[in-house]
């Protein structure tokens, strides 16, 4: 692993032995000399060096000990899927942080329709890069709760969640639970027909609830009707309550597959 | 080199190099590769203005820069694939890979 000089290949001697063309010859000529010159492919093989020496120290894991790759190989692009999600959720997190410089949860008339939705305009409209910052929240959101979910499907049918990880199993579910929970306040706070009409439904399904509906739905809806203490509370939910308790799940759940180290397929 | 190396059969225009020219044929033609069509895409979009310019406005010169930098990029990179290491086999012609149950 150093940077001297290889020797030098003979590169004249062994085109001749071959019967290349001129431009053939011409083009791996050039390509010799911008070589000699950029040495991209030596320090390309040192990286691919360290890659393997940092490898080696590594212990064997079940599927090479017992060559399972050929077995296993397809299963594993789904192990990506929990970094996929948290990535995601750290994309949401800055966006998010970012939009709420321009967003007031506010149902008082504004200059067109009530200020969250003349926030959301003018964030798409006039800022710039606005409808960008948006849209990456609002896919990485989406591209979370897909995520989260397929990673629960892979969990699943690897039977990760068998002993002794039954504890993160049901962590993850709450974890699921609460990016809907996430995705729903954040779907409030445009205050749009579909904003509205969505926590209408939501409102109708806290009431269903047998027993405690009525004091669900003041809690979280802050009433049996939508007005302006319902998008104060979704906005408080979405942007202070969940990311703290989100964060801090998602950090234990991350943090109990460290020390338990991954479940491999069997 | 005192074997003769396997020469190029005639139909697959292969041609076997070196391993260390074969890393430098890979690496520097990608390279070529992204740049070229990258560089294509941006010099479309100068002579456009990003697609919104009228006809009229187009510059043609630049256009035509553009799409032949996009060309002549995927053509040395077409063009590099022939260059194998030995034992390598031809890419396309995938007759020494049998398939397996796994």
């Amino acid at each position: 692993m150093s940077l001297e000089r290889k020797d030098e290949h003979d590169h004249r001697g062994w085109m001749q032995e071959r019967d290349l063309s001129p431009i053939e010859q011409g083009y791996l000529m050039a390509l010799i000399w911008l070589d000699k010159r950029f040495r991209i492919v030596d320090y390309l093989e040192l990286l691919e060096t360290m890659y393997y020496r940092v490898n080696l120290q590594m212990p064997k894991s079940h599927t090479e000990q017992y060559n399972l790759d050929n077995k296993f190989w397809y299963w594993y692009p789904l192990y990506s899927l929990g970094a996929f999600s948290t990535i995601a959720y750290i994309v949401a997190a800055l966006t998010g942080a970012i939009l709420g410089f321009y967003y007031a949860p506010s149902t008082a008339d504004g200059m067109e329709e009530t200020i969250a939705y003349d926030d959301v305009v003018f964030i798409m409209q006039d800022l710039n890069f606005g409808y960008f910052l948006r849209s990456l929240h609002r896919w990485s959101a989406q591209i979370m709760t897909a995520a989260v979910f397929l990673h629960m499907l892979r969990v699943y049918f690897t039977g990760a969640y068998k002993e002794p990880r039954e504890v993160n199993w049901l962590l993850g579910i709450v974890l699921i639970s609460l990016t809907m929970v996430f995705g729903y306040t954040g779907y409030l706070l445009p205050w749009s027909q579909l904003s509205y009409w969505a926590g209408q439904i939501g409102v109708e399904m806290a009431l269903s609830i047998p027993f405690v509906g009525e004091w669900v739905a003041q809690l979280v809806f802050g009433g049996f009707s939508l007005d302006a203490s319902t998008l104060q509370r979704m906005y408080i939910l979405h942007v202070f309550i969940l990311p703290f308790v989100v964060t801090a799940l998602i950090a234990l759940h991350i943090g109990i597959v460290w020390m338990q180290g991954i479940a491999e397929p069997h | 080199m005192s074997e003769s190396p396997p020469e190029r059969t005639d139909e697959e225009r292969g041609v076997v190099v070196p391993m260390r020219v074969y890393k430098t044929v890979t690496v520097f033609s990608t390279l070529f590769a992204v740049f070229g069509v990258v560089g294509g895409f941006i010099l479309i979009d100068v002579a456009t203005n990003r697609a919104t310019a009228d006809l009229a406005d187009v510059n043609p010169i630049v256009a035509l820069l553009g799409v032949g930098l996009i060309v002549l990029s995927a053509a040395v990179y077409a063009f590099s694939t022939r260059f194998q290491a030995a034992e390598m086999g031809n890419a396309n012609n995938n007759e020494n890979e049998e398939s397996n149950n796994g």
